[in-house]
C-alpha cells in the first residue's frame, strides 16, 4: 500500500511512541470517563469547571498537579525497591497494549501467542504491588500488598479459564485470529458458553484492577490506599492512578477483542462493513469500560474472605466446568 | 406454657428463614442486576444538581439563613438578648427625653438603639430571639453568604443586620378562613366591663378611687394612646378645674362621634356639655370653645390624650344613645361618669371645688386645691396666657375627628412622638438618606428602603437624629 520502507529500529521507535502516547491518553480519558459516568450514575454532575466544557481537563489538571508534588520517600523505606515499584506496576500494563488489535493492520505486534502473552504480562504487576507494599515499611501498605497479591492470583485464574475458552473456540492464541473467527462475537455465540466466559472475564478483570466491589487491597476506609499509602506525587499517579486507568482501558480492549468481536462488526451483516474497524473496536472498548464504571457505584465492597471464597469456590469451578463444556462444544458441534 | 414460650420464637425463626429463602429464590445474580438497573436508571434521569456559585437555589421561605434586624421596630426591650441561649446578642442603648407631646405634657423617654450585634460564631440559629421579639424587629432572612475570614468578623452589627432586612420575605398569606389577627375579638367583653359598672359606681360614688374615667379607659385599652392607667401624673398635668371635663367627655364623646349624634341632641346632655365642657368633638371648629370657655382652653390640650384613649377604649362599650337617655339627670350622669358634678368647670375653675367632687374627678387623689394645678406641668397662668389664642389645637381636633370610630386597633399604636424638627422636608430627607446610603455602599434596594423609612419619619415629624434634637436628660 505504501512505498515507505523503514528500518526495523525506526518501526520500533514509532511503535514505542504510539504506545507511550496511547496509554497516558487512554488513562486520562478513562479517568475523565470514570469521573463523569460515575457521577451521572449517582445523579451528580461530576467535575464541571476545569477546561471550561464539562470539566474535560480534569484528569489532565490532576496529572499536572501530581507531577508538581513533592516526591516523598519515607525514611524507613527501602529506597530502591520503593522507587522501582511504580515502574514494575506500570510497565506490564503498558505491555498489554502491544498485542491488542485495533484494526486488522493496526496492531503493534501480532504475536502468535498473543493471549498467552497477555495473561503472562498481566500477572506481572502483582510483583510491583508486593514491592510497593513491602518497601514502604508501612503496615497498611503491607496488608494492602498481601491482599493484592492474594486477590490478583485468585482472580487471574477465572480470566485464564475464560481466555482458555476463547482460545479453544478460536483455535488460536493469536488475537488477530481470535477476532477474525468471531463472525458472531463469542459473548453471543456459542450460546451460553461465550456469555458465561464473558462474565467470568468481566468479574476477573474488575478484581484484577482492584476496583469496587473487589477493592479490598486499596480499601481506603481500612488501609488508606493499600500498597500506595506512602506514595506521593508522580510515583503515586504512576503506581495507582495511571495504572488503574491504563489497566481499565487495556482490559476494555482485551474484553472487546476476546468476546465482542474486536474490530469486526457486532453482527455479521455486510452492510455494517463500511464502518471502519477502529470505530467498532473503540465502541466495544468503551462499552466494556462503561461496564466497569457502571459496576463501581452500584455495588458495595466485598469482604476479604467473601472475595477469596467467591474466586476459589465459585468462579474457578465454574471456569473449569466451562472449559469442559467448551471442549465438548468444539469437538461435537 | 413453657412449651408455648419455647415454640413461639421458633415459629418466627422459621418464618424469617422462609422469608429469607423466598427472597433469595429469584435466582443467583438477580439482585446484582437489579442494582445495576437502579444505577442505570439514574444515568438517564434529569440531573437536579445546582451548581452553587453559578446558580442559586430558590430556598424555602422558611429558611433559617440569618437573622435580620428591623431597626425601627426595636425598642431595646432586651428580650432577645436575655432569651438567647448562647448570649450572642449584644445590645447597647441610651435613653433620650423627648419633648412632651404637647404643651404641659409629660416629657417622654425613648430608648435609642446604639448597637445591635449578633455573634454568628456563637449563634446556633435556634430562632428564639425571632420568636420572642414582641415588636417584630427580628426576622429570619434567607441570606446565607456571610462567611468571614476571621471569626471576630462574624459579629455582625446592626447595619449589616438591617441590610439583611431587604432579603426578608413578606409573611405568608393567611390560610383560607383563618381569623384575621387584628380583629377585635375582645371587644364584647370590654363593652360588658365598661357598661356594667354603672350601678357600682353609683354606689361607690363617695369612694374616690372607684369608677374614674381614667380607670375605665385603662380597663378598656390598657395599651391605649392616652388611656394610660390612672397614674397620678395624668390628672396632675391637667389643670384641676379641667380634670372632670375629660372624664365627662370620655363617656359623652362616643355619642357624637362613634354612634349617631343622638346624645348630643338629647337636651339635658347637650345643655350640660355646652355649659360645662364644650368637647372638641362637638365643636365643629375651635372658635366657639375658645371664645365661650377661655378657661378650659388649656384643658383641651392637656386632656386630649386621655380623652382619646378613653374614647377609643370605651367607645364600643358605651352605647351612647341609651346612656344619654337613661342617665338624663345630671347627678346620675355625673356620678356615673365620675366627673359630672364637676362639670360646671368654667365657673369652678376659679373656685375651689368641693373635696368630694374633686376626689372623684381626680381619680382617687386627695382633694386638690388650685395649688395642685400650680405644681402641675401646665401651670394655670401659662395655660391662661395662651388659651385664648390657641384654644383647642386645630390639629388635635382634626386628629380626633379623624380617629376611626369602632376600630380598636388604634390604642395599640405606639405613642406618636411630637414633631421635633418640623423644618425637615420629607423629600429632602429622602434624597439625603438615599445618597448617604448609596455612598456608604448599601445596595440600591436597601438604600431606597432606608430612605423611605426616613421620609416616613420626617412626615411624622421625627427628626433623623433625635439625640441631637432634644437631649435634655432629666
Amino acid at each position: 500500500m505504501f512505498d515507505i520502507t523503514l528500518a526495523t529500529w525506526q518501526i520500533l521507535v514509532i511503535k514505542i511512541i504510539v504506545i507511550l502516547t496511547v496509554v497516558p491518553v487512554g488513562a486520562l480519558v478513562g479517568g475523565y470517563a470514570e469521573h463523569k459516568v460515575m457521577a451521572h450514575l449517582q445523579h451528580r454532575l461530576g467535575p464541571m469547571y476545569p477546561g471550561g466544557f464539562h470539566g474535560w481537563a480534569t484528569t489532565l489538571a490532576d496529572g499536572i498537579k501530581f507531577l508538581y508534588k513533592e516526591d516523598i520517600i519515607p525514611a524507613a523505606a527501602d529506597r530502591k525497591v520503593f522507587s522501582l515499584a511504580p515502574a514494575a506496576i506500570m510497565v506490564p500494563i503498558i505491555m498489554t497494549y502491544l498485542v491488542i488489535p485495533i484494526d486488522r493492520a493496526l496492531i503493534v505486534e501480532d504475536l502468535d501467542v498473543g493471549i498467552f502473552y497477555l495473561l503472562a504480562v498481566g500477572s506481572l504487576s502483582t510483583i510491583g504491588l508486593l514491592m510497593a507494599g513491602w518497601s514502604s515499611a508501612n503496615k497498611y501498605a503491607l496488608i494492602g500488598a498481601l491482599r493484592s497479591a492474594a486477590q490478583l492470583i485468585a482472580y487471574e485464574l477465572p480470566i485464564v479459564l475464560a481466555a482458555v475458552v476463547v482460545a479453544m473456540l478460536a483455535g488460536s492464541l493469536s488475537l488477530i485470529d481470535i477476532v477474525e473467527t468471531q463472525n458472531w462475537p463469542f459473548a453471543i455465540w456459542p450460546p451460553g458458553i461465550g456469555f458465561i466466559a464473558f462474565l467470568l472475564f468481566t468479574v476477573g478483570a474488575v478484581a484484577e484492577m482492584t476496583r469496587v466491589p473487589f477493592d479490598m487491597p486499596v480499601a481506603e476506609s481500612e488501609i488508606i490506599t493499600g500498597p500506595f499509602t506512602e506514595y506521593s506525587g508522580m510515583r503515586y499517579i504512576f503506581a495507582h492512578m495511571f495504572a488503574e486507568m491504563g489497566h481499565m482501558v487495556a482490559f476494555g480492549g482485551i474484553g472487546a477483542t476476546l468476546f465482542l468481536g474486536g474490530y469486526q462488526p457486532i453482527v455479521p451483516i455486510p452492510f455494517l462493513d463500511f464502518i471502519p474497524g477502529v470505530i467498532w473496536f473503540s465502541a466495544k472498548t468503551m462499552f466494556m469500560i462503561f461496564l466497569f464504571l457502571w459496576i463501581r457505584p452500584t455495588f458495595p465492597r466485598v469482604r476479604e474472605d467473601q472475595l477469596q471464597k467467591f474466586a476459589w469456590k465459585f468462579l474457578i469451578p465454574v471456569g473449569l466446568a466451562l472449559v469442559l463444556v467448551t471442549g465438548a462444544w468444539v469437538l461435537y458441534v | 406454657m413453657a412449651v408455648d414460650e419455647h415454640r413461639a420464637p421458633r415459629t418466627t425463626e422459621s418464618d424469617d428463614a422462609r422469608r429469607l429463602v423466598k427472597a433469595r429464590r429469584p435466582g443467583f445474580g438477580i439482585g446484582l442486576l437489579k442494582g445495576m438497573a437502579v444505577t442505570l436508571k439514574h444515568l438517564f434521569k434529569h440531573n437536579t444538581v445546582i451548581q452553587y456559585p453559578d446558580e442559586k437555589q430558590d430556598l424555602s421561605s422558611r429558611t433559617r439563613g440569618v437573622i435580620a434586624l428591623k431597626e425601627e421596630n426595636c425598642t431595646v426591650c432586651m428580650l432577645c438578648a436575655r432569651e438567647c441561649p448562647d448570649w450572642c446578642i449584644y445590645i447597647d442603648s441610651h435613653k433620650e427625653t423627648l419633648a412632651p407631646k404637647r404643651e404641659g405634657g409629660r416629657p417622654r423617654k425613648r430608648n435609642i438603639l446604639d448597637r445591635f450585634a449578633i455573634d454568628y460564631a456563637l449563634c446556633m440559629y435556634c430562632g428564639i430571639c425571632v420568636e420572642v421579639c414582641p415588636y417584630d424587629a427580628l426576622f429570619w432572612s434567607r441570606e446565607f453568604e456571610y462567611a468571614e475570614y476571621d471569626i471576630r468578623e462574624l459579629t455582625h452589627e446592626k447595619e449589616k443586620l438591617s441590610d439583611w432586612m431587604a432579603s426578608v420575605l413578606p409573611p405568608p398569606a393567611l390560610e383560607e378562613g383563618a381569623e384575621y389577627p387584628g380583629s377585635p375579638t375582645r371587644a364584647p367583653e370590654v363593652a360588658d366591663g365598661a357598661a356594667a359598672p354603672v350601678k357600682p359606681v353609683q354606689a361607690e360614688a363617695s369612694d374616690a378611687a372607684a369608677g374614674t374615667p381614667e380607670r375605665r379607659g385603662a380597663q378598656a385599652a390598657p395599651l391605649g394612646t392616652g388611656g394610660r392607667p390612672a397614674d397620678a401624673g395624668a390628672p396632675k398635668e391637667a389643670k384641676p378645674d379641667v380634670g372632670p371635663v375629660p372624664g365627662r367627655q370620655a363617656e359623652a364623646a362616643p355619642a357624637p362621634e362613634g354612634a349617631e349624634p343622638a346624645a348630643a341632641e338629647a337636651p339635658p346632655v347637650q345643655e350640660e356639655e355646652q355649659q360645662a365642657a364644650p368637647s372638641q368633638e362637638q365643636a365643629p371648629g375651635p372658635e366657639p370653645t375658645a371664645e365661650d370657655h377661655a378657661g378650659p382652653g388649656g384643658r383641651t390640650e392637656t386632656a386630649s390624650p386621655e380623652v382619646l384613649g378613653i374614647q377609643m377604649g370605651a367607645e364600643p362599650a358605651s352605647p351612647s344613645p341609651r346612656e344619654s337617655t337613661e342617665t338624663a339627670s345630671p347627678e346620675v350622669l355625673g356620678i356615673q361618669m365620675g366627673a359630672e358634678p364637676a362639670s360646671p368647670s368654667p365657673r369652678e375653675s376659679t373656685e375651689t371645688p368641693s373635696p368630694e367632687v374633686l376626689g372623684i374627678q381626680m381619680g382617687g387623689g386627695p382633694a386638690p386645691s388650685p395649688g395642685a394645678g400650680e405644681d402641675a406641668v401646665g401651670a394655670p397662668e401659662e395655660a391662661e396666657t395662651r388659651t385664648p389664642q390657641e384654644g383647642p389645637d386645630p390639629e388635635e381636633v382634626a386628629r380626633l375627628q379623624e380617629t376611626p370610630g369602632p376600630n380598636v386597633e388604634v390604642p395599640n399604636e405606639e405613642p406618636k412622638p411630637t414633631a421635633l424638627d418640623p423644618t425637615e422636608d420629607p423629600k429632602e430627607v429622602y434624597e439625603a438618606v438615599l445618597s448617604d446610603q448609596l455612598a456608604k455602599g448599601s445596595s440600591p434596594e436597601v438604600a431606597e428602603a432606608r430612605a423611605k423609612v426616613a421620609r416616613v419619619k420626617a412626615e411624622r415629624g421625627i427628626a433623623r437624629n433625635p439625640g441631637v434634637a432634644t437631649k435634655e436628660d432629666s
